[in-house]
This record gives structure tokens, sequence and C-alpha cells, in this order.
């Protein structure tokens, strides 16, 4: 046993070991990871045994572009394309071979559906203003993280965890999850920026749908960005606020004639959570804070967002 | 919008192309299918709003892809079978496999290009792209949970899957 945060299970070790040589492990979760490994012969073939793969894997010989070829997908750039008889495939496009995977992909759809000329010209500063920086940023989001992350997560094994018993509530379990993976990679965020006038449309053009997103700045709860989350394979807006070193995850899934009802308290394994819904959007908010710093968010925002 | 198009497009032909070669198959194929893709970007290029605009050629190729193939290779499509039961089945197998006592990495590290292809092509599809977006096209988990549509930790466990197949096919050959 160990208490550097890491799964004990042999399973969540070895996908730990993949995120790591992926680089999708944070500073902190690396180093205690790279401790292990250096501890335990058997960790360390492991690791040099998906090394050597993904080196032989990259090394492969890659398709050529053919100087042809890139003439070929240039010229489409130049000749105009909107031609009706496209309209046959692209529709076909969004018929999934299987039907289990649903489309993830909206912002494709409103992409490809005829419309995309006229939305160009509604919006048309929008697709060039949103910022490029996504992941990486320079600022200490992975020390922020880790720091959450070795204190809270991973009791149990990188993907098996299962915070409610009740079948009923797999979709907090999946938020649960969503917020606890955020913690683990990279950034815990996909867009970052604390302008909601950033946030809000690049949800949109993710997936077609964006909650409320006040700035609650001033009452110490800032809004630091927004990322897609896929929970009951559907993709969902979430957003990420800040309260001093603790992360709040917001996740906003969209109701259609839904009731309004209160926040009701989901809060558990380390974990608070809070479940309410205003007609138009159900929240699910969860963070490793207190019940009553979560609640003061809770109040707080729904004060902003109405 | 044209060089809009040539921005955003034209830097990842090489992943489009190595994508496609992956799902369908062959390079031949694969030219074909990146053009319809191409085609299809053009058309759809005022949606793409900035972040990566490599994922988001290669959701396009992806889809093209399968369109593809279910238009000329209906019984390739047919022959994945169940996609539960593939997770379902790395779930209960683990990421493991014979494990204990895999294949050398030297073994691996040594494996010649004809054989690592063949394993990578004899990937059950779900495995088999979900190693390709990762190893080849270099994308996030993120990326790839976000194009594929499952959840990030399906993601890890089908690449976790799919290299141990090929770390094991690798390891036993002679």
């Amino acid at each position: 046993m160990s208490d550097d945060g890491l799964p004990n299970d042999a399973e969540g070790i070895k996908l730990m070991i993949h995120a790591l040589i992926d680089g999708e492990l944070d500073a902190a979760a690396a180093l205690a990871l790279e401790r292990r490994i250096a501890a335990d012969p058997r960790l360390a073939a492991e690791h040099a045994r998906i090394v050597a793969l993904r080196a032989a894997v990259t090394r492969l010989p890659r398709p050529d572009v053919s100087d042809a070829f890139r003439a070929r997908i240039a010229a489409l750039g130049v000749t105009a394309t909107a031609q009706p008889t496209q309209e046959e495939p692209v529709r076909d496009e969004l018929v999934e071979p299987r039907r289990d995977i649903p489309s993830a992909r909206p912002d494709q759809i409103s992409q490809l559906r005829g419309t995309a000329r006229q939305e160009a010209q509604t919006r048309p500063s929008q697709t060039r203003a949103l910022p490029r920086a996504r992941r990486f940023g320079s600022f200490d989001w992975r020390a922020m993280a880790a720091s959450i992350m070795i204190s809270a997560v991973l009791a149990s094994g990188a993907t098996q965890w299962v915070m409610f018993n009740s079948a009923s509530d797999g979709f907090a379990a999946a938020v649960a999850s969503g917020h606890r993976r955020s913690l683990l990679a990279a950034s815990p965020i996909d867009i970052v920026s604390s302008d909601r006038h950033t946030v809000k449309p690049w949800l949109d053009a993710r997936i077609g749908v964006s909650p409320p997103a006040p700035d609650l700045a001033q009452d110490g709860y800032a809004l630091i960005g927004g990322r897609v989350e896929v929970i009951a394979d559907r993709p969902v807006p979430a957003l990420v606020y800040r309260h001093r070193e603790h992360l709040i995850t917001l996740v906003a899934e969209p109701q259609q004639g839904g009731s309004t009802t209160a926040p009701e308290d989901l809060s558990s394994g380390g974990f608070s959570m809070v479940h309410w819904s205003d007609g138009a959007f159900s929240y699910w908010a969860i963070s490793d804070m207190e019940r009553p710093e979560l609640d003061d968010f809770v109040a707080r925002f729904r004060k902003a967002a109405v | 919008m044209a060089e809009r198009f040539n921005e955003v497009v034209l830097p990842h032909l090489g992943d489009a192309l190595a994508l496609a070669r992956w799902l369908t198959g062959n390079a031949a194929d694969a030219e074909d299918v990146v053009q319809d893709a191409c085609i299809k970007a053009h058309a759809g290029i005022s949606g793409y709003a900035g972040g990566n605009s490599r994922a988001w050629l290669l959701t396009i190729v992806r889809n093209t892809s399968y369109t593809w193939m279910s238009r000329n290779r209906p019984l390739s499509i047919m022959a994945v079978g169940d996609l539960g039961d593939l997770d379902d089945m790395a779930a209960a197998h683990g990421t493991s496999l014979p494990d204990e006592n895999g294949p050398e990495a030297s073994l691996i590290a040594k494996a010649d290009t004809a054989a690592l292809e063949a394993a990578i092509a004899a990937l059950p599809q779900p495995f088999r792209e979900t190693l390709v977006l990762r190893d080849i096209n270099g994308l996030s988990y993120r990326e790839i949970s976000a194009m594929l549509g499952v959840a990030m930790g399906t993601v890890m466990s089908r690449l976790a899957r799919a290299r141990n197949l090929l770390m094991s096919e690798l390891g036993s050959a002679p």
C-alpha cells in the first residue's frame, strides 16, 4: 500500500502508465508514478514495453502526401463547391454505421448543414476571436490540479470509480467521474478563459448549447473555463470555476420542458455534490470543497444566472 | 475563405491520409476518402470555430471513412460486431492479457515494420482507431473521447487493450 494517491490495483496502475507515456498526467502524478515504477521491476518492464511499442508505431512509414494530391485538395479551396449534389453525402455522413455511438459532434452537424454559410454571416467575428491556446497553458494548472488530486483522488483505480450505489444515479456518477478525470488530466479545461463571452460561444460552437455562465469572481468564484463532458453518450457542457485552490465543475444538462427543483445534496465519497434544475438546465455542481461552501456557490450562481 | 481552408486543412493532409489508411485498410482508398472529407470540410469550414484544426479535420475523415466503408465494403463493417461486447470483453480481461511476463521491450523494439502493420490491421476496429488517433495522429485522450463520443475511461481502456494486443502479438513472433 502506498499513500501517494495512485491506484493500488494492477489495472489502474497500468492505465496510469499508459497515461504517463502519453503525457496525460500532471507533474505531481507523473512524479509519484515514476517513483512507483522505479521501485517495481514489473511496472518498469511494462513501462519499457509500452515505450518500445509507441516508438515502433511512431516509426511506421506514413503515407506520402503527393504533390498532385496536395494540389488537388488545394484546388478545392479555390473553386467554390456549393454544388447541390453534395447535400446527399453530407446527410449520409450523419448516419453512423453503428447506432450505439451517438454522434458527439453536433458542431459538425451544424457546420455541414446548408445553414453553415448563413451562420458565418451572422457571427462574423466569432471564428477568429476564439483563442487557440487551450492545453498546456503556462499557468499553474498542473500544480493546482495536482494538489487537489493528491488529497482526494484515485483511491480505487483510474477509471472505475463508482461514487453512488444506486443505478439511477448513473448520471451523477458520470459527472463525478468526469470531474475526477479532469483533475487527472494535463488541463481540467478545454477552453481557458475567464470571459464568459468566450466560453459561451465556444460551447455553442462545439455542441450547440451553452448554459448561463456568470462570472462570480467578485463573490470569490472565478470562471476559469469550460469543457465538454460526454455523459451517457451525449456531449454536455461543463463550466469550471475556481474558489481559492478548489475547482468546481458545473455540468449543465439541457432540459426539455423540465421542472424546477431545489438544490439537493448528493455528496459522497469525499466530494460535495449538489443538483438542481431551473427548467432550462439540470445542474450538477461538484467539488472537493466543504458542503457549506459549495452551497454558497450554488446560491450565488442561481442568483446570478436568473 | 479559401485562405482559411488552406490554413486549416492543408497542414493535416498527412494525418488525414494516415487515419484513412488505417480505417479503410489501404493507401489508395485513403486518398479517395480524404478527398471526399476535404470537400465536406470545405463546405463546412465556416463551422470550424478554432481549437485543434487537426482534430476537427480528422473527425470529418473518420466519419467519411465509415460512410465510404459502408458503401463500398458493407461486409467488413458488419464483421466488426457489437461494440458493447468488445468493451465488456476488454473489461473482463482487464488490460493485462497473458501478463505477468510480457514480452521483453527489446523484442518489441526489434519488430519489423510489416509485422507491426499486420498486427495493427488485425486489431478490432474500435481498438485500432483509438490506437491510430493517439499514436499516429497524436490526439489527446480528451480529443479522442469527444471524437468517438465515448467516455475518457473507455478511451484509456481501449488504448491499453490495443497496445497489449500488439505487444503480445509482436512478442510471440519467432
